[in-house]
């Protein structure tokens, strides 16, 4: 006998009963399933009588790299049924794939997302022959719908075409030489008994190809499930090929698998850039009952969650969702109502008016923001909620065990308070450990008091341990993020910064936590989130505060260790960048000074003063943008003056009397002073002209137009400190002749408010006395 | 078209002419009562068929299409909404085409529209001669649709004033429409098979007159969005500014790396986000594809028209403020600040010439 190979869609319902009926028919001696071969050892392990979904979990790290990742089980996944088949069927089990530390599959972090999306130009041709939106509706069309029949045949045309004459990356070539080498042993151990291998669609024909090049015959045509005549191979048992090494840890790699809960939530495509198929809810269902129990099944529960979230659906509209989608399955030759025709038929019937992007099951990915409510329930109702859970005795994952040897090593065991001065070594060790749990959100250790922004002077931190019943479940449940803590945390904070799009508040909080678990340097792909994350604000104060918060930490945090750190250099980078680019388009003329957008744009300066050519900044553009906006006649003047100030103090050619002239409007001249002042308050003193200038326009505004300016002109002068105050008031003594103390010139001899109730009665008192005709006016 | 050649556009029953009648010919499957084609044969036509040499006449999701013709075979009517420019017009015209074999009974939705323009009005000198008559009565498109059968466009249904908009409400719920002033069976016109309402609305303008919502719940809404790939787009605007070109007499196309530095640019200011996820404001002007058809249309004309040669990135960047900022300084400020800003970062020999000629910007 030779092997029967079985090409599948991970995830496919279709498929996995494909699978379970051929190994049934078989009962062949091998099954052999695409899946981590360093796993052999531990099937009893994995087939336990858990609640899926399930996954294993592997981690890697060494000198260069770091990856998680994950295989996904569910009950209609193809390669769990061959698994439970085939051992109910007394074959017996092989994973035969690398390792998933293994380089072959450095970029990946689901094992069982679809192969096929990295050649995506045959599907893009069988979407437009079928008219369909994405291969997700096209698999549904061509497998899920339609009757099994001659599922065999079709699944193999499929996979063949999608495969076509490309070659397949290095990557994908050198998982297949493998396989093909697991086979081959097989084959030939099983002798005249039949072999069965379930490996993703996409490498099927390549692996009928190598197992016929190994055979020593010509390949034919590979027909859908024809075995494969490998019989020969099992003829001299000198030549008889061994089974395929198991990859090692290369040296000085750390790493391992073990089995952690997983989720319908996580498994579906909707919520994730690397998965298979969508909706695992709906095919949950379809794999339980059937194509017709399960699209009923879907518009009932999408209507019951509309209602219980307080949605008007009327009975109306639920004919007709339901004639829609029937008609819908009619129009593309359904013999069910299949997933995008119940979808259809929903949106159809329960979205009155327009929607602001595109439905999520026309194009795959993420949900993105602003889907209509309605549409999020369906989707969520399709996902369904459903948590896997192992087995008790399953062994723990090993963060449980690394989290315990920690906490014991480092005396932070049992209920305890803690002080930790952060300056000595062993402290900050035991910091970070605490940190990162914290930051794993593992409960039982409070953090009372320490570091809050990085830049002020704590140096001491006080922490309450109490550990409960529910430390252990949550380790375990973190265990998914890594092997070990550290590993575990960085993995968090990764998710937390790829998580913060937009929300520079919360991205600074990542990267704060980040140092505080002493995470320095973090990936690339981390890096790159980051950016995106600043690149992304709307406001311009908060990415001010961030950038002037971690250009602190990045210049002279020795504490944490994070001065020039690579992370840090990046975000200041995009923040600069994006402070500018936000500082352009505030438009909209007079406004009252707004302090934080000032701030911003110091915390610019000081980026392109301090860190400029080690980050990478464009001072020459950064000074042609700050020109742009200080002559923008309907940008906001205290901006204007910033960046008039900007410029003036990175040295760029300014005229400061012209401007100051030019800028002296009563109603905004204290405004853009405030801008000036913030960015240049040396430069306004130490040039000459300048105070003398705004002396004189002072003295020539009328009684009203002072008091106008007085509140934003007071707000201007705030930004000296009173040492320089007193300076430019010894100035204006000088200038007058007087000689005095410039100290108590600031000093007024009474409260500003009592003198200004003074001069309200002397008017009152004036124009009464004016009205009697006492005086002249 | 060679038996027209002086139409400047055809209407799509005319155009697809040879296409319509193979389809019906060739269908087999079960038609709604009173159409034309079958769903599936109207779907073919709509969405290609590459084997029966039948061409695609629409980019974008065909889920839309079987959505659009489902609910035109339902009793309820269709409302396309979306962005300008995203093609609304065409797809209505497609199916009324493909349903009814005749897209021409078109209301078009205006602040002067009256309700006579949308059901019937009078010939005046027969009606003062004889009376109110058949005779004398003139249909509108919207009578003539529900007594023929046939599907009725209406398009910018929201730039009509609300009331004028509510007429359609007897006609869609009950399928009838009263012409009091007619007695015995002319005073009732009851729709036949095969009449529905194809409306189409701007998400713009929306502010402008809003719908009853006695009116929204008959209909079904499909909304129509901007192509979501930008090598589709690029090519539709590569292929239907090429042949805008070729008809207007000119011999060399601009370059392909410049419309889709054009393309993307659109694409960017369209959805507020760079390629590389850098937030930005949107232009409250429709950068929509059909602007970019006729963005490319213009560069090539200056290119070729004023010096001989395909049109450049400076050509892109004159034309833009013509056509993409119009008269909204705000709108030319995002572009300039685009131009300065987000230009400057990219590879590419025609992003760096679109920033060298940012100056060509007016104002």
């Amino acid at each position: 006998m030779g092997a029967t190979f079985i090409g599948v869609r991970h995830h496919s319902p279709a498929c996995a009963r494909l699978v379970a009926r051929v190994i049934e028919r078989l009962r062949p001696a091998y099954v052999l399933v695409e899946g981590a071969c360093d796993m052999n050892g531990r099937l009893d392990e994995l087939l336990l009588d858990h609640e899926l979904p399930v996954a294993i979990f592997t981690s890697y790290r060494d000198g260069q790299r770091w990856s998680a990742s994950w295989a996904p089980f569910c009950a209609y996944s193809p390669e769990w049924v061959a698994l439970t088949t085939g051992r109910a069927a007394g074959a017996q089990l092989r994973f035969i794939d690398l390792p998933a530390w293994h380089p072959a599959l450095s970029q990946r972090s689901n094992r069982y997302a679809d192969a096929e999306q990295r050649y995506s130009g045959a599907i893009e041709r069988l979407c437009r022959t079928f008219t369909v939106d994405n291969v997700d509706a096209l698999w549904d069309h061509l497998f899920e719908v339609p009757p099994d029949d001659d599922i065999e045949e079709r699944l193999a045309a499929y996979f063949d075409l999608v495969r076509g004459e490309s070659a397949a990356g290095p990557q994908d070539a050198a998982r297949e030489a493998y396989m093909a080498r697991w086979v081959a042993a097989a084959v030939a151990d099983a002798g005249a008994r039949p072999v069965v291998v379930v490996t993703g669609g996409f490498h099927r024909p390549a692996l009928v190809r190598l197992a016929g090049r190994v055979a020593g015959g010509e390949p034919d045509a590979p027909g859908p499930v024809a075995p494969v005549a490998l019989a020969d191979l099992a003829g001299p048992a000198a030549s008889r090929p061994a089974w395929p090494e198991v990859p090692g840890l290369p040296e000085g790699a750390a790493g391992g698998s073990y089995l952690v809960p997983y989720s319908f939530r996580r498994l579906d495509a909707f919520d994730g850039y690397q998965s298979g198929m969508p909706s695992p809810g709906y095919y949950q269902r379809l794999w339980e009952a059937g194509p017709q129990a399960a699209a009923d099944g879907l518009v009932a529960a999408v209507v019951g969650r509309l209602r219980a979230r307080h949605q008007v659906v009327s009975t109306a509209d639920l004919v007709a969702a339901r004639a829609s989608a029937q008609a819908l399955a009619l129009v593309r030759g359904h013999r069910h109502t299949a997933r995008v025709d119940v979808l259809d038929g929903l949106a159809t019937a329960l979205v009155g008016e327009a929607l602001d992007v595109p439905l999520p099951w026309a194009n795959r990915g993420a949900l993105s923001a602003g889907t209509h409510p309605a549409i999020v329930e369906m989707v969520a109702v399709l996902s369904g909620d459903r948590a896997g859970r192992l087995h008790p005795a399953t062994p723990l994952p090993p963060l449980v065990h690394d989290v315990q040897a920690l906490l014991v090593r480092h005396e932070l065991d049992g209920e305890r308070r803690v002080t930790l001065r952060l300056r000595t070594a062993a402290d900050l060790v035991r910091s970070r450990i605490l940190h990162r749990l914290r930051v794993l959100e593992i409960p039982g250790c409070t953090r009372r008091s320490g570091p809050a922004t990085g830049i002020d002077p704590v140096l001491a931190e006080e922490w309450h341990l109490c550990p409960d019943d529910t430390q252990l479940p949550a380790i375990i449940e973190a265990g998914g993020y890594g092997r070990v803590l550290d590993e575990a945390a960085d993995a968090v904070l990764a998710e937390r910064i790829a998580d913060a799009e937009g929300d520079v508040e919360r991205l600074a909080g990542a990267l704060f936590d980040a140092a505080l678990c002493g995470s320095g340097e973090l990936s690339d792909q981390v890096l790159h989130d980051a950016r995106r994350a600043v690149a992304a604000a709307t406001a311009i104060g908060p990415v001010g505060r961030v950038l002037a918060v971690v250009l602190a930490l990045w210049r002279h945090d020795d504490l944490l260790g994070t001065a020039r750190s690579s992370t840090l250099a990046a975000v200041v980078e995009a923040a600069v960048r994006r402070i500018l680019w936000l500082a352009e388009g505030v438009r909209g003329g007079a406004a009252p000074a707004d302090r934080p957008r000032i701030e911003a744009l110091v915390a610019v300066r000081d980026a392109l003063v301090h860190a400029g050519p080690a980050v990478g900044l464009d001072r020459a553009a950064a000074i042609e943008v700050a020109a742009r906006i200080a002559g923008a006649a309907d940008a906001p003047p205290d901006l204007r003056g910033a960046a008039f100030g900007f410029g003036w103090s990175l040295g760029g050619r300014v005229e400061p009397v012209r401007a100051v002239r030019g800028a002296f409007a009563p109603a905004s001249a204290g405004d853009w002073l405030a801008g000036l002042f913030a960015l240049a308050r040396e430069e306004v003193l130490a040039a000459g002209g300048v105070l003398d200038l705004l002396d004189d326009l002072l003295c020539a505004m009328g009684e009203q137009e002072f008091l106008i300016a007085l509140p934003a002109l007071r707000q201007a002068f705030a930004y000296f400190p009173p040492r320089e105050r007193e300076t430019i008031a010894e100035r204006l003594l000088e200038r007058r002749g007087v000689a005095g103390s410039g100290r108590a010139l600031l000093r007024l001899p009474a409260a500003a408010d009592l003198i200004a109730a003074g001069r309200a009665l002397d008017d009152q008192v004036e124009a009464v006395l004016t009205r009697e005709g006492l005086i002249r006016a | 078209m060679s038996d027209t050649p002086r139409v400047q556009r055809p209407p799509a029953e005319r155009r697809y002419r040879e296409e319509l009648a193979r389809l019906a010919a060739e269908d087999t499957a079960e038609r709604p009562p009173g159409w034309a084609l079958s769903l599936q044969a109207a779907r073919r036509f709509i969405l290609g068929d590459e084997a029966a040499g039948i061409r695609r006449k629409f980019v974008g999701d065909p889920s839309l299409i079987d959505r659009a013709l489902v609910s035109l075979a339902t009793n309820r009517g269709l409302m396309l909404v979306g962005e300008p420019g995203t093609a609304k017009s065409l797809l209505s015209e497609l199916l009324a085409a493909a349903v009814s074999g005749n897209s021409t009974l078109t209301i078009q939705g205006g602040a002067a529209t009256t309700e006579d323009q949308i059901k019937y009005s009078w010939n005046y000198a027969l009606l003062v001669a004889e009376g109110p008559s058949r005779r004398s009565l003139v249909p509108a498109p919207l009578l003539r649709g529900m007594a023929e059968g046939t599907v009725v466009r209406f398009e910018e249904i929201t730039r009509c004033p609300l009331e004028v908009q509510d007429c359609l409400l007897s006609p869609l719920s009950d399928r009838v429409l009263a012409v009091p002033e007619l007695t015995g069976d002319d005073a009732m016109v009851f729709a036949r098979e095969g009449f529905n309402i194809i409306a189409t609305a701007n998400t713009r303008d929306r502010g402008v007159n809003d719908m009853s919502s006695a009116l929204k719940r008959r209909f079904n809404f499909e909304t129509v969005f901007p192509i979501a790939d930008l090598d589709t787009e690029l090519s539709l605007v590569a292929d239907e500014a090429g042949e805008l070109l070729r008809r207007s007499g000119v011999a060399a196309l601009p370059p392909r790396d410049l419309l889709e530095v054009l393309v993307l640019a659109f694409r960017e200011l369209r959805t507020g986000q760079t390629a590389r996820g850098d937030a930005m404001e949107q232009m409250s002007a429709v950068m929509s594809t059909a602007e970019a058809v006729s963005v490319a249309h213009a560069v090539g004309l200056r290119g070729w028209f004023l010096r001989g040669e395909p049109g450049n990135a400076a050509d892109l960047v004159s034309c833009l403020a013509g056509t993409a900022a119009k008269d909204s300084p705000e709108d030319l400020a995002r572009l300039r600040r685009y131009l300065e800003q987000q230009a400057s970062w990219r590879t590419g020999e025609q992003w760096r010439a679109l920033h060298a000629a940012r100056h060509l910007l007016p104002g």
